[in-house]
C-alpha cells in the first residue's frame, strides 16, 4: 500500500511501495503540488520505473514554473537506485 | 409499476413476434445495427411508434444515448429523469400521460416537434444480472401500454440485453484483437531493427540475443560496425505497450544514422536525447549504454543514460567489475552537456557484459529476482566459453530459475569479448632477451607466422631497449590467437610518448643523436603485417604495439 500526504508546510510525505499499481493515485496528488516542494521519502519502501517516471513528470512540471521538486529521507536503497538510475542528477537529494 | 399484477401468462400470439425477435437477435450484428434492431424489436412487439435505447457506461455511472455515428452523443446521470431512475431501480416505467408527469422532460419534444403522449422504459439486464442500458418506448398505437405490455416488455427486454451484451463483448474483442495486432506490428518493427548478423571484428567475439516477453517490453540493442569502430548499444524504454517498443527503435535508428553520419558520442548521445526528450511523454524514458569500441586499441568509451549495472568479466583479475552510470536516463530531461565519457580498455579475455533488466529482475515463482549476482557469478565461471554459448548458458539459467513463472519483460544480453590471450609472457629490457622471445614465439605459433612475427618483435623490441629511457620493468608481449593468424601485443609500461609505428624513414646520414628512435624496419613491418596500431597513455606511461598477422598473407607474400 502507498501513503501521500501532507506534512509540514512545503512537504509531501510518501510512504509505502510506488509501484505502477500505485502511480495514479500518487500522481492525482503531486499534480496538484506547486512551487518547490519536499517530498519526504522516509517512509518509501519500494519504488518501481513507473514510480520515477512520475516523481521525474513531476518534477518537469514544478521546474517549467520556477519550482523543483527536493528529496528527503532518502534511504540508502532509494539512493542506490538513483545512482543506479542517473537520477541523482535530476533531482536534489538533502543530506539527512 | 412493477406490481406482481403486471404479470400474466404469455398467449402463443405474444410469444410470436418475441421469438422471431429472438432468432433475429442472435445474428452477429455490429453494435450500430443491433442497437437499431433491438428499438425496432421493442417497437414491434410493444406496437409503439418509436424507440430508443441508451447503454449504461459502468465508468461514469452515465447512460448514453448514441444518435448518430457523427453526432457527439447524449449522457445522462443514472438516477436522473425516466432513464436515469429506470436504470437505477432496474423496475420498469410506465407513465401513460407525459405531459403530466413531473418526471417527463419536454424540451425534447420542443426540439423535434414530435409530440410524446405515453412511455414505457424497460431496464436491461443479461441474464447475469448486468445492467447493460434502458429501452424506452414512445406512443403505442391507439392508446396506452397496459399491464400486459409491461409483461411482454419483460421478456423482450431481457432478450434484447443478452444481444446486446454479447454484441458490446464483441467489440470489446475486436478492439482487443486490433490492439494486439498493433503491439505485433511494433514489434515487428522493433525485431526488424535488429542487426540480422554479427558484425566481424577481428580479435573479438561477438553475440547478442533478445528475447521479447508475450506483451509488453521496450528493449533493443545493437552491434554495428561504423567506419572502424563497433557501436554497441543496449536500451529499453519504460513504460507497456506499443509506445515503448517504438521510442527504443526509434532511438536505435537515430543512433545509427548519427554515428554514421560521423557524430562523436558526446554529440550523438546529446542529440538524441534531447529529441526524444522533446517527443516522448513526461514520464517516459529509455536507459540505455551506448559505447564505441576501437577494437584496435581495444578502448571502449561509453555514455550510459541510467542503463545498470554494466558488468565487464576482468580476465586478469578473474572476476566482475561494474560502471556507473554517466547520466540519466534518455529522454528524461534535455541536456546541455554531459559528464565526461567513460573509458575502459578491454585486454585479452575480458568480456563486456551488457544485460537488461528483465533478466536481472526475472521472478520465479516465490517473486525472487534472478538479480545481479547470478549474473556475476555465471560470467566468472563461464568466461571462457564463446560469447555464443555464454549467452545460452545465462538464458537456461535464467529459465531454470523461473521454473516456469512467466517472462514478464523482454530479455536482451550483448556481450562483448576481446580474445583472450593464447600466452603472454614479459622480458627485461636488454639485447639478451631475444633469445626467450624467439623460444616464446616458437612455442605459441607455428613456424609460418613465428618468422614474420619475430622480424617485426625483433625490431619493436630493439627500439624499446635502444631508444626507451633505462627501466627495470620488463617489457610484456601478448600472443593472442585471431581467426587464421594471432595478434600480438607489446606492452611497454615504463615508455616516453612516442608512435613506433609512425616513426619516418631512417635517415642513415645523420649522426646517432640526431636520428629519431625506430625506423630503419619500420617501413618494412607495416608491410610484412596484416595490421599495426599504437597507443600510448600518458597516465600510466603505457605504450602498447598490437600487430596482427594472418596464414593466409604469408601465403600471398
Amino acid at each position: 500500500m502507498l501513503r501521500i500526504d501532507h506534512g509540514a508546510p512545503g512537504t509531501v510525505r510518501i510512504a509505502g511501495r510506488l509501484d505502477a499499481a500505485q502511480c495514479p493515485a500518487a500522481q492525482a496528488f503531486l499534480d496538484k503540488v506547486s512551487g518547490t516542494v519536499t517530498l519526504d521519502c522516509a517512509g518509501l519502501e519500494y519504488i518501481s520505473s513507473a514510480g520515477l517516471g512520475l516523481l521525474l513528470k513531476t518534477q518537469k512540471r514544478l521546474m517549467s514554473s520556477g519550482g523543483k521538486l527536493r528529496l528527503a529521507g532518502v534511504s540508502r536503497h532509494l539512493r542506490d537506485i538513483l545512482q543506479y538510475s542517473g537520477f541523482d542528477q535530476i533531482f536534489e537529494i538533502a543530506a539527512d | 409499476m412493477n406490481a406482481p399484477s403486471d404479470r400474466r401468462e404469455l398467449s402463443f400470439r405474444d410469444l410470436e413476434p418475441i421469438l422471431a425477435v429472438a432468432s433475429k437477435l442472435a445474428a452477429p450484428f455490429d453494435l450500430e445495427t443491433m442497437l437499431a434492431e433491438v428499438v425496432d424489436a421493442g417497437a414491434r412487439v410493444l406496437r409503439a411508434d418509436r424507440g430508443s435505447v441508451w447503454l449504461y457506461d459502468r465508468n461514469t455511472d452515465e447512460l448514453v444515448l448514441r444518435v448518430a455515428h457523427d453526432i457527439v452523443p447524449i449522457r445522462i446521470p443514472a438516477g436522473t429523469g425516466i432513464v436515469g431512475t429506470c436504470a437505477r431501480t432496474r423496475e420498469i416505467i410506465n407513465v401513460p400521460d407525459c405531459y403530466a408527469d413531473a418526471r417527463f422532460d419536454p424540451s425534447t419534444d420542443r426540439r423535434t416537434g414530435y409530440r410524446t403522449r405515453c412511455l414505457l422504459t424497460l431496464p436491461l439486464v443479461d441474464h447475469k444480472g448486468v445492467l447493460v442500458g434502458v429501452m424506452q418506448l414512445l406512443n403505442k398505437a391507439h392508446g396506452v401500454f397496459d399491464a400486459a405490455d409491461a409483461a411482454l416488455g419483460r421478456v423482450l427486454a431481457a432478450q434484447c440485453a443478452v444481444a446486446l451484451q454479447r454484441t458490446l463483448m464483441m467489440e470489446e474483442l475486436i478492439e482487443g484483437e486490433k490492439m494486439r495486432q498493433q503491439l505485433e506490428t511494433a514489434r515487428v518493427v522493433q525485431m526488424s531493427t535488429l542487426p540480422a548478423v554479427m558484425p566481424e571484428v577481428p580479435g573479438y567475439d561477438l553475440y547478442a540475443s533478445f528475447q521479447p516477453a508475450d506483451l509488453t517490453g521496450g528493449d533493443t540493442y545493437d552491434l554495428a560496425l561504423v567506419g572502424e569502430r563497433l557501436l554497441v548499444v543496449l536500451g529499453d524504454a519504460t513504460g507497456h505497450g506499443i509506445g515503448p517498443a517504438l521510442s527504443v527503435t526509434q532511438m536505435q535508428a537515430m543512433l545509427r544514422m548519427a554515428f554514421r553520419l560521423g557524430a562523436d558520442l558526446e554529440t550523438a548521445y546529446l542529440q538524441v536525447n534531447n529529441q526524444l526528450a522533446e517527443r516522448l511523454p513526461a514520464d517516459r524514458f529509455i536507459t540505455a549504454f551506448i559505447g564505441l569500441l576501437d577494437p584496435k586499441s581495444h578502448m571502449l568509451r561509453f555514455h550510459s543514460g541510467g542503463q545498470a549495472p554494466i558488468l565487464c568479466y576482468r580476465a586478469a583479475g578473474g572476476a566482475c567489475v561494474d560502471y556507473k552510470p554517466t547520466s540519466f536516463p534518455l529522454a528524461a530531461m534535455p541536456l546541455e552537456r554531459l559528464r565526461p565519457a567513460t573509458t575502459v580498455e578491454l585486454e585479452p579475455g575480458d568480456v563486456l557484459a551488457l544485460v537488461s533488466d528483465g533478466i536481472f529482475e526475472h521472478p520465479n515463482a516465490a517473486g525472487e529476482q534472478f538479480g545481479e549476482p547470478r549474473v556475476r557469478e555465471l560470467l566468472a565461471r563461464h568466461h571462457r566459453k564463446s560469447t555464443a554459448e555464454l549467452c545460452a548458458v545465462l538464458l537456461d539459467e535464467v529459465r531454470a530459475f523461473a521454473a516456469g513463472a512467466p517472462q514478464e519483460d523482454d530479455m536482451t544480453i550483448v556481450l562483448v569479448k576481446r580474445a583472450g590471450a593464447a600466452a603472454t609472457r614479459s622480458f627485461r629490457r636488454s639485447f639478451d632477451s631475444l633469445a626467450a622471445i624467439f623460444a616464446f614465439t616458437a612455442e605459441t605459433m607455428g613456424p609460418g607466422l613465428a618468422r614474420t612475427v619475430d622480424f617485426v618483435l625483433e625490431e619493436l623490441f630493439t627500439n624499446v631497449v635502444k631508444y626507451g629511457p633505462p627501466s627495470d620493468v620488463p617489457v610484456r608481449i601478448d600472443v593472442a590467437r585471431i581467426a587464421g593468424g594471432v595478434e600480438v601485443t607489446l606492452i611497454d609500461s615504463d615508455a616516453e610518448a612516442f608512435d613506433v609505428t609512425r616513426a619516418p624513414e631512417a635517415d642513415t646520414r645523420l649522426p646517432l643523436e640526431q636520428r629519431q628512435p625506430g625506423g630503419l624496419g619500420i617501413h618494412l613491418v607495416r608491410k610484412m603485417v596484416d595490421s599495426i596500431d599504437h597507443s600510448y597513455s600518458a597516465e600510466t606511461r603505457t605504450s602498447r604495439v598490437t600487430f596482427r598477422k594472418t596464414e593466409t598473407q604469408d601465403a600471398e607474400d
